[in-house]
């Protein structure tokens, strides 16, 4: 029922024991990554990031500041940039969730990933799936945005590795074309250090 | 209308403004506390921090009615589920633009909405400010009907049991407008000082409003008379000199108002003084044709 202001999701049924609390379990249903998930014995205050993480074990969506300042949560939500944590996950339940995983293993989130590697853009790796989602975001809308534009965009994504240099020529690389296509990139985890901030 | 049986958290999700409001009504008439989700940026962080949430939540994301701007010969409409993001690109509303594109992060604006500013009233919200010095009118609905009701009465008021914002509506421009502020990391923050200025040459005045010294934003009154007086209002322009005193004018006012409390690392006074620069800078901007960049 689409307008549905009865039951507390559509098609939503609580699991036969309680919480602690007095709270009922929940189930829905979400599209993650274009796949049904069920999730189940949810508390309906849960954020997507918690669904996402918790109950569906979707953990290369990152839980971090939980107040959508840091942006290690950020998925597409019906093709909008997002962070997780602020989405109420019971209110998404005819959304479109896509995170890394499902941006594809070929095309632009591919070529970004390679980028990302080929330049050092990654060390310890916890920014990395919600950046790679944002600049995903980012060149779809805007392909040839300038620098000062690529910055404003990731703003939202906080790295505490890599002073950003690096992820900014990994993202004009793409720009360029000139990012190693599909999957894997030349040097891997030994990545190309010349090729940092500055360079290329 | 509610979950059967059990203490546990009801969610509505009307498709329409009259769904929102029979849902939000049988709630109150029901005596539980319900809240409004808009975009969530405030409430579902609120959610998790604060251990048992309310007892039942309107979600307002499918009524596409909210989300509905529009312009007539003397007004701009905005729905109050239009997002910073859809605003931040409105030509037809250059302050509104400038207000919204400062907000939070690309994740941020995607989401937030002009209701949930006004549903959180954060005293140092930037469209708050904008609004305030707009002299926005705030449009509610509820079982009782529609009323409208201008930005300072909402802010000290807050709205009635079973109310929902509807929109907001403000002048259309006659004028320059400027929103600017000042804060760590701006990209994510809220503003620790912001300053709105609307130039209205067809009434020949100056509107401005500074958030982040007083307990909301607050209007600074004798700069703006200040402003009315000595413009030159057949050009629209005022020399430099008139912005400096605008912005003394401006920290004179503010040291008046009811203060924030107090922030050992941002003391009252700085925040004052900045809140003089941000006004002056506005000011030069909008009236002296100092440019973004240029020395003020």
């Amino acid at each position: 029922m689409s307008a549905g202001p009865a039951g507390p999701v559509d098609g939503a049924e609580g699991d036969d024991t309680e919480g602690d609390d007095g709270w009922e379990p929940l189930q829905y249903h979400l599209n993650v990554d274009g796949t049904r998930r069920v999730v189940s014995g949810a508390r309906l205050e849960e954020s997507l990031l918690t669904v996402l993480r918790e109950r569906l074990g979707v953990t290369s969506v990152k839980d971090a500041c939980e107040q959508g300042r840091c942006g290690a949560c950020s998925v597409l939500l019906d093709d909008r940039l997002v962070t997780a944590c602020t989405v109420l996950a019971a209110d998404a339940v005819d959304a479109r969730v896509l995170t890394v995983a499902g941006l594809g293993a070929s095309g632009p989130a591919a070529r970004i990933q390679a980028a990302f590697l080929a330049h050092g853009a990654v060390q310890c790796g916890f920014c990395t799936p919600g950046l790679v989602v944002a600049v995903t975001d980012l060149l779809g809308r805007r392909p040839a945005a300038g620098e000062q534009e690529i910055r404003e965009a990731l703003a939202g994504n906080i790295c505490r590795c890599t002073g950003y240099g690096r992820i900014l020529a990994a993202v004009r690389d793409v720009q360029a074309g000139r990012a190693p296509g599909g999957s894997g990139a030349p040097g891997g985890s030994g990545a190309n250090r010349t090729n940092g901030v500055g360079g290329a | 209308m509610t979950t059967p049986g059990g203490p546990s958290t009801v969610l509505h999700r009307p498709g329409t403004v009259g769904e929102a409001v029979a849902s939000l009504t049988a709630e109150v008439e029901a005596g539980r506390d319900v809240r409004l989700l808009a975009g969530g940026t405030d409430l579902v962080p609120a959610l998790r921090a604060g251990g048992r949430g309310p007892a039942a939540i309107v979600a307002l994301r499918r009524v596409l009615e909210l989300r509905v701007r529009g312009a007539s010969a003397d007004a701009l409409t905005v729905g109050a589920g239009v997002t910073y993001a859809d605003l931040a690109g409105w030509s037809l509303a250059p302050g509104l633009a400038a207000a919204s594109r400062v907000v939070g992060s690309v994740q941020i604006r995607n989401c937030g909405t002009v209701g949930g500013a006004l549903g959180s009233a954060n005293p140092r919200g930037d469209l708050l400010t904008f609004l305030a010095a707009a002299e926005a009118e705030i449009l509610l609905a509820s079982a009782r009907g529609a009323r409208t009701t201008d930005v300072d009465g909402f802010l000290r008021d807050g709205p009635e049991p079973g109310e929902l914002v509807t929109a907001v509506r403000v002048a259309r421009p006659s004028g320059p407008q400027t929103y600017l502020k000042i804060g760590g990391r701006q990209a994510a923050f809220p503003a620790l000082v912001s300053c709105a200025l609307l130039v209205d040459r067809v009434r020949e005045r100056v509107c401005c409003a500074v958030s982040g010294v007083a307990t909301g934003p607050w209007r600074v009154a004798a700069a703006e008379r200040l402003a009315g007086d000595e413009v030159d209002w057949s050009t629209g322009t005022a020399p430099l000199a008139l912005a400096r005193r605008f912005g003394e004018l401006a920290a004179g006012g503010l040291r008046a108002a009811p203060p924030l409390p107090e922030d050992p690392r941002h003391p009252a006074d700085y925040r004052v003084h900045a809140a003089g620069v941000l006004a002056a800078r506005a000011f030069a901007r909008c009236l002296a044709g100092v440019r973004r960049g240029d020395p003020a």
